[in-house]
């Protein structure tokens, strides 16, 4: 039982989560979301962004738009699908049902 | 002074040095390799060019003209090492196959050892260090010890030969470990996070390092070493090259003996088939046949289709995958067909001297000319 290791576990369990949040508001480059996603200290590393923004645009959660950039080469601008919204909304009940299970262990 | 390379990264054209280059080359390969069994593993790819060249597009912006390996390893260190990324994908492999035998033995995962050639320690194929890596003997001492034993077995001859021989088989038909998975492998090591982050920082540090030697010492190889490495190469192409142009040569005969040997099958199988054969190929008298054991007869010809068959298909399986990107053979296939083709060989020599040794002392007509016809069957 490595404690770093089920800490990661834990965040990585939620990165897909988050990921379809950021994008509830606004649709976003893939530049923006590692940035917010570091800021909120989620992510370390880069890589690990890439292949789950492809597994969720494979899924059919994501779309993305090649978006013209000031500065360099046209970038990939992500936001959700209507079956990504329908997703979001699930995940969102479970998250609830999740943070109860865990209030109502804490306050037994 | 450093050489450049010019490289299009995502779209951009950026002058990169050397050793960067061969960092980051190692580095998307490893990303390609571990990528490789996704769906969208090329859009994958492309994401993390396209990010390495904007961060690379930073560095221009900030007035540097080439991108150094400082500047690479930096990108790298934010893109995630090859353990950070991959240590994530391991746990998931590991947990969905077999979720209940790791449950149980977590730390006993067997290790399936597989003979590799040895892409980073080789003097020819890389068959003997791969041996060495395999057994976990010192690779110069295999050579050494193969060596010795080509010198001293020359009185007698055949030793020698028959172990040139049995290396340039191994030499076509052992895969080159080309990954870390199959290095690790290839050593008898798990393929686990660990390892195979120690396998992809050993091999940048060895990168790092012969930059450090090229620094300090100015010549990497000096010119002998040099030469040795250019008639290697061009010694071990011209062994493959011959070895094609004997495959070529031997492919019309090959086909014509495998025909035969498929009709004389046949006529074994539903009998008086010798008729077809005598009027296909009238030089031989086929009737002399039937006076051997049928059983003999029915073993030979298999076990001589086998010995023909088997390099003819693997021959024409070879070109094709060379030709359209067919997947290659396991190597357990290759060393089955192997063991079954020697098994082939050695049954048809036990079978053409016991057969073979009543025609020479009796003389048959008609097979006093064809002799060695008798020892193919």
């Amino acid at each position: 039982m490595n404690a770093e290791n089920v800490k990661s576990q834990m965040r990585k369990g939620t990165l897909e989560y988050c990921i379809l949040l950021l994008l509830k508001k606004e649709p976003a480059y893939t530049s923006d979301i590692i940035q917010k996603l570091q800021e909120a200290k989620l992510i370390v590393v880069e890589g690990t962004l890439y292949p789950l923004l492809t597994r969720l645009k494979n899924s059919g959660f994501l779309s993305y738009q090649w978006i013209e950039s000031s500065q360099g080469p046209p970038r990939k601008y992500y936001q959700l699908t209507e079956m990504g919204v329908a997703f979001l909304g699930e995940l969102e009940t479970s998250w609830q049902e999740l943070n109860n299970t865990i209030n109502h262990i804490r306050n037994i | 002074m450093k050489k450049t390379f010019t490289v299009n990264l995502g779209g951009t054209v950026f002058h990169i040095d050397e050793d960067a280059y061969q960092l980051l080359d190692k580095y998307l390969t490893n990303l390609r390799v571990h990528f490789k069994k996704e769906e969208g593993s090329d859009e994958i790819l492309d994401d993390f060019e396209m990010r390495i060249s904007e961060l690379f597009n930073e560095k221009i912006r900030l007035g540097y003209g080439v991108i150094t390996i400082a500047h690479v390893e930096e990108v790298i260190k934010r893109m995630g090492k090859p353990e950070d990324l991959f240590g994530e994908e391991f746990d998931k492999e590991t947990s969905q196959p077999e979720g209940k035998q790791s449950a149980v033995y977590p730390e006993e995962e067997k290790v399936h050892k597989r003979l590799f050639r040895n892409p980073d320690d080789r003097i020819l194929g890389g068959v003997l260090g791969g041996i060495a890596a395999y057994m976990g003997w010192d690779a110069t001492l295999v050579r050494l010890g193969v060596a010795l034993l080509c010198f001293l077995s020359f009185p007698w001859g055949g030793i020698g030969g028959s172990l040139v021989v049995v290396y340039l088989v191994l030499w076509l038909i052992v895969p080159v470990a080309y990954t870390a998975t199959e290095k690790l492998q290839m050593r008898g090591e798990s393929v686990t996070i660990e390892n195979i982050g120690k396998t992809v920082t050993h091999s940048f540090e060895k990168v790092s390092s012969n930059v450090n030697d090229y620094i300090s010492s100015g010549r990497p190889r000096s010119t002998i070493q040099k030469i040795g490495d250019t008639l290697v190469d061009i010694l071990g192409a011209f062994l493959k090259v011959i070895l094609v142009l004997i495959g070529i040569c031997l492919f019309p005969g090959l086909i014509l003996v495998t025909f035969v040997l498929v009709v004389v099958l046949f006529a074994l199988i539903f009998g008086g088939g010798f008729k077809l054969l005598d009027h296909l190929i009238p030089m031989v008298e086929w009737d002399t046949l039937s006076m051997f054991p049928e059983t003999s007869l029915f073993l030979g010809s298999i076990c001589a289709l086998l010995l023909v068959g088997i390099p003819l298909v693997a021959g024409i399986y070879a070109i094709c995958s060379y030709a359209f990107k067919f997947k290659p053979v396991s190597s357990g296939v290759k060393v089955a067909l192997l063991i079954l083709w020697i098994a082939a060989f050695i049954v048809n020599v036990i079978l053409a001297y016991r057969l073979g040794v009543p025609i020479w002392e009796t003389g048959i007509p008609g097979f006093g000319n064809y002799g060695s016809w008798s020892v193919r069957i």
